[in-house]
């Protein structure tokens, strides 16, 4: 039976609707079309996927892409990796009754999580820097000053470095999400498996993180499409060049050294837009991966 | 199977005191039920023996053996939750086997208790479902096939019906019964509903506000209440409470079962007016407003109908009332 159509229902659909568009759809479609055109000869003209040929095809734009998206990649396989396992073990942690202190820890953690990129990166920075850092010091002061290297310098190590930086920064929010999805699970359950003998880590794997999965799922997506929009962190401790030699180049940083130009390079809004629309690609495959491949195994729970 | 004794258990939750010094016997293959008004303490007392909450006092024997330092899987008990508690992303069959593998029982023998335990239940077409995909009732039986395949020494029951449709909640009653009969366990059930505690104990354990007010079989709580609390809380229609003093006795309270109060048209002990007539089919209650003595209620077990406002006669039976003094003490 079909329901008749409600007109008041536009009405209400309506701010939302058209604050979502102004903000968001015009924009993305201004951005979408923007990559189709360049700069011909001082006029502006439709060139269709000439952009994108250039992004992949020209040899030294192909060389940054491919480089910013592997970086882009690693940075997120470490928060995939190290972020949310330590994440969901905190949580774990909290979660578990009659622990002292746990409000303040869950505070503490979460902290770094609602501080600016540019505290974040330049205390950072500060703490690593070889000549004034107090890392040295401190590892100098338990006779491990051998182990010292400047991490954000050497091409090597330095975007894994800002990688767990990130980490420390925003390992609050996994923690919270899951925190709150451990919460949800009603007490006498976790007091049934109590009595079938179901505790510590075994209670945790065989129950808990299964009831969890959603959300576990979810901040996989979001620490995703964060990861692949990432660009404050790189731009504050390491410039718009991301260095050292590139080696901390993303697809954000990358983005924007092509759109506003940097020092010697011109800024190109052209290549810009189309770098910016293969991101919004890459991040609406990854999606569409999660909601139809993932989400949909994903049991949810009615407790 | 298995005893349980409480020894001068009590418990406080910060300053509020829960339950005061319980001692309790439940004997081998006993069924006990701890019934009393919500809040009285009867899941808390239940918890302490199934070894999740710890007493602030006292100890806790099974077959004569101090458990409370004991984790609760090392008890060997088995608890059905009120809202049954199953593991929402197994299906029954892993429900009921989780706690055995965890144990690491042998393959063959998760096997045949599951199997035990479903035949029993009739659970064997549901045994591939998960709990999302069972009713209320369903999910019930597979709670206590979860206690089941334990073979527990104690199974406790924490207002195990009371989610359930009245017509269910028959039914799985009498379902408990049996199942008791053919495990032959020691059973603790908790409710706080009378007719449950009737029906299925063989002692009854009645609890006011972290107290034990009474410990007997149930018809003698119902003959032979030792207090205002019992007689009032054992009993539906409740007992009518007459005050002594208007009556010219020297109790403080006389009390008397509404099926013991004689109704009659031309003369008794006192009159009233009808005020409200209830027609179960085999009985019938009538409300009388009887002037001073306030609303009493009367049982009658024929068909006689009276009408609104009609003029009455009450007698409360020599033979059955029951006298109270001041502090709600039975007085023999
Ligand atoms: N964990 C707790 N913390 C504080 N008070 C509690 C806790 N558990 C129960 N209580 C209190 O103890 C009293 C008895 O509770 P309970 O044993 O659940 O009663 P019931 O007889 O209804 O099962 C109630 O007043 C309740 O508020
Ligand atoms: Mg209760």
């Amino acid at each position: 039976m079909r329901r008749r159509f409600r007109p008041h229902i536009l009405v209400f659909l309506a701010p939302a609707v058209l604050i979502y568009t102004l903000v968001m759809i015009l924009p993305l479609i201004g951005t979408l079309n923007l990559s189709l055109f360049n700069r011909v000869e001082g006029a502006e003209s439709f060139v269709g996927l000439g952009n994108f040929r250039t992004l992949f095809g020209d040899p030294r734009w192909s060389a940054s892409f491919w480089n910013a998206l592997g970086n882009n990649t690693w940075f997120f396989l470490i928060h995939m990796l190290v972020q949310n396992p330590i994440g969901i073990a905190l949580a774990a942690l909290l979660s578990t009754p009659g622990r002292r202190f746990a409000s303040a820890y869950r505070t503490a953690i979460f902290v770094p999580t609602i501080l600016s990129f540019v505290i974040v990166g330049f205390a950072w920075k500060l703490i690593l820097s070889p000549i004034w850092g107090i890392a040295p010091t401190m590892l100098a002061s338990v006779g491990l000053k051998s182990l010292f290297a400047p991490w954000l310098g050497q091409e090597a190590s330095a975007l894994t470095t800002l990688a767990l930086i990130s980490v420390w920064q925003f390992v609050g929010i996994p923690m919270m999400l899951i925190y709150a999805a451990l919460l949800s699970i009603p007490e006498e359950l976790i007091e049934a498996a109590e009595l079938d003998g179901i505790t510590g880590f075994a209670q945790f794997r065989k129950i808990k993180l299964p009831l969890i999965l959603p959300a576990v799922g979810i901040v996989s997506i979001l620490t995703f499409v964060g990861n692949f929009n990432a660009f404050d962190l790189i731009y504050v401790t390491q410039g718009a060049l991301a260095g050292p030699n590139f080696a901390t180049d993303i697809l954000g940083t990358f983005l924007y050294r092509t759109f506003f130009g940097f020092q010697l390079q011109l800024g190109d809004p052209h290549m810009g837009a189309t770098i910016a629309s293969v991101m919004f690609l890459i991040i609406l495959g990854g999606v569409c991966l999660y909601l139809f491949g993932v989400q949909t195994r994903l049991r949810r729970y009615q407790f | 199977m298995g005893s349980l004794t409480l020894r001068g258990i009590s418990k406080s939750f910060g300053a509020t005191e829960v339950l005061r010094d319980i001692d309790l016997e439940v004997h081998d293959g006993g069924f006990t039920v701890f019934v009393g008004p919500s809040g009285c303490g009867k899941s808390t007392l239940l918890r302490i023996v199934a070894g999740l909450e710890e007493p602030s006092a006292g100890d806790v024997l099974i077959e004569g053996e101090r458990v409370n330092d004991r984790a609760p899987a090392d008890r060997e008990i088995a608890m059905v939750f009120q809202s049954y508690a199953l593991y929402p992303h197994l299906t029954v069959r892993d429900n009921m086997a989780l706690g055995l593998r965890q144990a690491r029982t042998p393959k063959a023998t998760i096997e045949a208790r599951v199997a035990e335990a479903a035949r029993m239940l009739s659970l064997e077409p549901l045994l591939g479902r998960r709990p999302a995909e069972l009713s209320g009732g369903q999910r019930q039986r597979v709670a206590i096939g979860r206690a089941v395949v334990r073979t527990p020494k104690l199974f406790l029951f924490d207002e195990p019906l009371s989610n359930l449709d009245a017509a269910l909640r028959v039914n799985t009653r009498v379902e408990i019964a049996r199942l008791r009969r053919e495990l032959r366990a020691t059973m603790i059930y908790v409710t706080h509903d009378q007719t449950e505690a009737m029906t299925l104990a063989d002692q009854i354990v009645v609890l006011n506000a972290g107290r034990i007010e009474q410990i007997g079989a149930p018809m003698e709580l119902y003959r032979d209440p030792a207090n205002i609390f019992v007689a009032g809380f054992i009993g539906s229609p409740r007992m009518n409470f007459l005050d002594g003093a208007r009556l010219g006795l020297q109790a403080a309270t006389l009390g008397i079962r509404p099926e013991h109060l004689r109704l009659d048209r031309v003369a008794g002990e006192f009159e009233g007016r009808v005020s409200h007539v209830e027609h179960l089919g085999g009985e019938t209650n009538i409300f009388v407003q009887a002037g001073a003595h306030g609303l009493l209620t009367a049982r009658r077990f024929d068909e006689e109908s009276f009408a609104l406002d009609e003029r009455v006669w009450l007698t409360p039976d020599p033979a059955r009332r029951l006298l109270f003094d001041a502090e709600g003490r039975r007085l023999r």
